[in-house]
């Protein structure tokens, strides 16, 4: 480790400690405080709704979400969303980054115009989508009637509404996928790929024994992205759906919403976001053994 | 092999042809949309290029005071995020980039991966009852204060290894010259990380451009940014698509620019630093 030569910051221990101090100063009031709050609150029965007295009711509130058939289907309709990012998102961002990869012409004009989608305002491009994907009049339909496809109600029915979120996460979320492999390929030595091609290996078996495996710390490193971000997808179901229709794309974190903001429930809410907090945490371990493998 | 071989570039171009229509016709959609008139909105089939462009939707938005208010906000909620997210990210980036162990260092490092990890509403849902106690809801700075933590894994991911990759040799000098450890990080190793620091701050004025869940819960009229504006369009009773268009498109215009600049930059933040360019 360099760093350990350097005497002023490195071996007295107030100078590091000092310097991360202002970040610490932060991450207390506003990462540590409310996470203890939120505990807290979830043993209560406070409502914004019904300002009266508020009483210890101990794990009723967790008890209740457990009861919840709302609960069940938030997590369900969360693993759903997860299952796209992982097998759908994914595998086609791999694809579309091995295809940009062997483009030699105009290969920065397209990976641009690719990324674009994935840095928006996902309100502003929900909000876009919403007016695609209107039923009578949106120009989606109006492309599967020319191609005399059937017209779903988009918004509007169970199946449809959690394929259009789908979508509009997908297209925002694989530009990630294709900007991640690409930097992984970009890095990756030519030696053994060319080993490969003198002993005559096609080009799936490259792809399969050579490119694959050599990507292994860069896809680790999607996979637990997606993972989390799909966990936490909340404004493109905001705008498209807020939840509907009934639960059918209301996830873990809109539950959560809805339950605060909706129907004022701060404690049953905060008992939400508790076991919110709890699911969290195997990702700290995914994330270690992820670093641990990529370094 | 020589059909072969043209067989496989056809295929090459043919995907990323219809990749690229895919990712940038929402985008030709929006800003087409929004120099329509009401009547072209709806018309079917769809007017891809064959309406007179009208600016009405523009100047309907820009009449209205509050717009222009709006769009200060989120000028000055980003703006004011990036400075305090890279003076406050700079500092623990370089003691981090410096220091394999010191005190706080692994529980500041668990910390960040949860803060990464953890949906946003399970802090906002306490942090709404903590301001609403407090009276701090609908401050700007207390806004950009909240946004600067939640935000804070992608500054710290994204400017460690600019700090790291800085040669120790150039601190130790100025060590010999009697310099302090403040006066050499102020005076020689920030304007070595001046590019790292411009990336991460462009980088970090994407993502709180982009926030809805902070401004939206703890904001009120007066701190009202863009998306929380854009998102208020669709409780409206009438739909009126042009201006929500028009809308849109001063949201994410600026963005689709920045993009093109910034993307190789974007690999280190958006991997958790796990990855190195």
């Amino acid at each position: 480790m360099r760093g350990a030569r350097l005497a002023s910051v490195g071996k007295s221990s107030r100078a590091p400690l000092a310097f991360s101090l202002p970040a610490w100063i932060l991450i207390i009031p506003i990462f540590i405080l409310p996470l203890g709050l939120g505990l807290y609150l979830s043993v209560f029965d406070k409502s914004l709704g019904f300002p009266q007295p508020i009483n210890f009711v101990g794990l009723a509130n967790f008890q209740s979400d457990v009861k919840n058939s709302n609960f069940y289907s938030a997590v369900k309709v969360t693993a759903q969303f997860m299952a796209i990012a992982v097998f759908i998102q994914i595998p086609i961002g791999i694809f579309l980054a091995m295809v940009l990869h062997s483009a030699s012409k105009f290969a920065s004009m397209f990976r641009s115009s690719l990324l674009i989608p994935m840095l928006l305002t996902p309100v502003a491009v929900a909000l876009m989508w919403r007016f695609m994907f209107s039923s009578e009049l949106g120009i989606i339909n109006w492309v599967l009637d020319k191609m005399t496809l059937a017209q779903p109600d988009w918004l509007g029915s169970v199946t449809a509404a959690f394929f259009a979120v789908a979508i509009v996460d997908s297209w925002q979320s694989i530009p990630f996928v294709v900007l991640i492999t690409l930097a992984g390929l970009a890095a990756m030595p030519v030696a053994p790929q060319e080993a490969a091609m003198i002993d005559g290996a096609s080009t799936i078996q490259r792809i399969r024994y050579v490119t694959l495996p050599l990507l292994k710390p860069v896809l680790l490193v999607i996979l637990l992205i997606r993972i989390i971000d799909s966990f936490k997808l909340f404004d493109i179901i905001f705008i498209l759906t807020r939840g509907g229709p009934g639960t059918a794309t209301q996830t873990l974190s809109m539950l959560d919403y809805n339950t605060a903001f909706t129907f004022l429930a701060t404690s049953r809410a905060a008992a939400i976001g508790v076991v919110l907090a709890l699911m969290s945490l195997p990702l700290y371990y995914l994330w270690k053994k992820v670093i641990s493998v990529s370094s | 092999m020589q059909i072969k071989k043209r067989l496989a570039k056809i295929f090459v171009y043919s995907v990323l042809t219809i990749t690229l229509l895919t990712s940038l016709f929402p985008i030709f959609w929006t800003i087409s949309t929004s120099f329509k008139k009401r009547v072209d909105t709806f018309a079917l089939p769809p007017k891809f290029f064959n309406f007179s462009p009208t600016m009405d939707n523009y100047k309907k938005l820009f009449s209205d005071p509050t717009f222009v208010k709006v769009y200060l906000n989120t000028i000055l909620f980003t703006l004011g995020a990036a400075f305090l997210s890279i003076c406050i990210g700079s500092l623990a980036a370089y003691a981090l980039a410096r220091n394999p162990r010191f005190r706080g260092k692994t529980t500041f490092e668990i910390l960040l991966i949860l803060l990464r990890a953890m949906p946003g509403v399970v802090l906002i849902v306490p942090l709404y009852d903590l301001c609403s106690k407090l009276h701090l809801l609908g401050e700007l700075p207390v806004l950009i204060t909240i946004i600067t933590v939640f935000n804070l894994p992608f500054t710290i991911w994204m400017l460690t290894p600019f700090f790291a990759a800085i040669p120790i040799e150039l601190e130790e000098a100025g060590m010999v010259d009697g310099l302090s450890t403040w006066q050499i990080f102020r005076q020689i190793v920030i304007p070595l990380a001046l590019p790292g620091i411009s990336a991460a701050a462009i980088f970090l004025s994407l993502l709180t451009w982009n926030e809805f869940l902070v401004p939206v819960i703890l904001g009120d009229q007066s701190t009202q940014t863009l998306p929380v504006l854009i998102s208020g369009f669709i409780s409206a009773r009438t739909l009126d698509w042009g201006p929500m268009a028009a809308a849109s498109s001063l949201a994410i215009i600026p963005i689709a620019v920045l993009t093109v600049f910034v993307q190789r930059k974007l690999v280190v933040g958006l991997s958790l630093g796990a990855l190195k360019e």
